[in-house]
């Protein structure tokens, strides 16, 4: 008599069989959707080593402003004191003033580490992807600062009407998993 | 009155014309420069690095005698013998080249070499990544010195009779080793006590060669200038500016190799905008040898040095040639 009164009546047999069923089928179907968000889906990306520093990333983008912004590998970074991707190629002197900056909008940030090293931070905020600072650090230094195109900003068109234009193919279609295309290390 | 009103819708169909026309023209102006508002494709956004290139022709006194193919995929640097053979380190392996630029021999290296030296018992000094292999004269390996450590980086080389000193851009130092590759002391890390501001290398770039009165002299890139050592390593004297122009060195870190002229002097060669140029011995520009539209706008890397004749031996990291230029007079003279 006892084990008949501790059985489960058939109404809580199929209440608790049933909801076995939904949290199975929940996670099965979190587990699918997962899976497509990522799987076989591709993005736009720059590719560093095609990149020519054109200027057409900061016009053609369909955003404004644009959602390529310089990223920098701080690895690759020599530090300089004269930082040809900050300064204009004739300076009248090695600071701040924005005479003397390269950026047109003023997002790169100049920081003394020690005598005679600097560290060179872009905010990407302000950045419009336009490319300068790039070419003058590929031209002269290391190269350490490049393009990306943001994931966060971007809409990821189906004709990128930058990747449309540009004239070097360095827009190709990355896997959504690895969607950035970065020099050096991990650093932006 | 009709003759009036003629004459004034005349007046009135070309001014009307006429203000279409300026109104299609300005259109037309706002398109072909504004690819977007705001964004003008003429505006500030773009490094123009053409004008940077360009130097003024009468200052350019020497020209492209000959060159020599080298063979190689990628260059490091090269040596002059005093027969006027040519030693040019790439890839792998160090190349002997006749001086009718004929290949002449080969040393097959155990890694990628950056810098080659020479003595006058002509021995082989070889750069590698973080050591240096010596050969005999004929080729056959003689000694492999103990590595300069893991940041080491060798890409310069000067023989003297008693010591070799090797170029660190990795540890940002010259190594005086002797003839066995023995550490005897550095040059050019910072020290406060004897007022030696440290070599300050932003890239891959240190450059050593010896001087009149057995001084050491170094480029240190990212201060831009050359200076000049006692073996010992004090600083005996120092020069060189930063300017786009070819008054001074470009860019963030320049001069990237040189050679010392035979009267004093100095050749020296720079990146960003590839230029050779031959200074005074007070680092004065006296011309240029080989002007930035000698080389492909993306150069990097030119290896530089001088024959007994005066002509200035370049390394084109681009063509992976070393071409040799001589002074236009006395080119036309032969």
């Amino acid at each position: 008599m006892a084990g008949t009164e501790n059985a489960p009546s058939r109404r809580e047999f199929l209440r608790a069989g049933l909801q076995g069923a939904a949290l199975l089928g929940l996670g099965g179907l979190a587990g699918k959707l997962t899976t497509r968000s990522t799987s076989g889906k591709t993005v736009w990306q720059i590719d560093p080593s095609k990149c020519i520093q054109c200027e057409r990333c900061a016009i053609n983008c369909v955003l404004t402003p644009s959602a390529v912004k310089c990223v920098h590998a701080f690895n690759l970074c020599g530090y300089c004191e004269l930082c040809t991707g900050f300064f204009e190629p004739k300076p009248n002197a090695l600071n701040t003033g924005a005479e003397n900056q390269l950026c047109p909008s003023g997002a790169i940030g100049r920081k003394f580490v020690e005598d005679p090293y600097f560290e060179y931070v872009i905010d990407e905020t302000l950045c419009i992807g336009c490319s300068k600072c790039v070419k003058g650090c590929t031209s002269f230094g290391n190269g350490s600062l490049h393009m990306q195109v943001r994931h966060d900003r971007c809409l990821n068109c189906n004709e990128c009407s930058i990747a449309v234009s540009c004239p070097s193919n360095a827009f190709v279609r990355v896997p959504a998993s690895h969607p950035y295309l970065l020099k050096g290390r991990e650093s932006a | 009155m009709d003759a009036q009103g003629g004459t004034r819708g005349a007046w009135l169909k070309w001014g009307g014309l006429i203000g279409a026309l300026v109104v299609l023209g300005a259109l037309a102006a706002v398109l072909v420069t504004t690819g977007k508002p705001g964004v003008s494709a003429k505006s500030t956004l773009r490094y123009e690095m053409a004008p940077l290139r360009q130097v003024d022709r009468a200052l350019v006194k020497y020209a492209e005698e000959r060159r020599i193919e080298t063979g190689f995929t990628a260059v490091g640097g090269l040596a002059l013998r005093p027969d006027g053979s040519v030693l040019v380190a790439g890839d792998s392996a160090v190349r002997t080249f006749a001086p009718d630029g004929k290949r002449a021999g080969e040393i097959r290296l155990s890694g990628p070499v950056r810098c080659v030296a020479t003595d006058e018992a002509g021995k082989v000094y070889a750069g590698l990544r973080d050591h240096v292999e010596v050969y005999d004269a004929q080729g056959t390996p003689a000694a492999r010195w103990d590595s300069l450590g893991e940041k080491a980086r060798v890409t310069g080389l000067a023989v003297a009779a008693d010591d070799v000193f090797v170029a660190d851009s990795g540890g940002r130092v010259v190594v005086r080793c002797d003839k066995t590759g023995k550490v005897r002391n550095r040059i050019g890390a910072r020290d406060p006590a004897k007022n030696v501001p440290g070599l300050v290398l932003p890239s891959e770039y240190l450059d050593v060669a010896l001087g009149p009165g057995g001084l050491v002299y170094v480029n240190n890139t990212g201060r831009h200038r050359i200076e000049a050592y006692t073996v010992d390593g004090d600083l005996e004297h120092q020069w060189g500016k930063f300017s786009m122009d070819v008054d001074g060195f470009c860019g963030c870190c320049n001069p990237i190799s040189f050679a010392l002229r035979p009267g004093g002097g100095f050749v020296t060669s720079e990146k960003g905008i590839a230029r050779v140029k031959l200074l005074d011995a007070d680092g004065n520009l006296e011309c240029i040898v080989a002007a930035p539209e000698s080389f492909a706008e993306d150069a990097h890397g030119v290896d530089v040095a001088l024959d007994g004749k005066g002509r200035v031996y370049v390394l084109d990291t681009g063509t992976r040639a070393v071409r040799i230029f001589s002074r236009r007079g006395e080119e036309e003279k032969k």
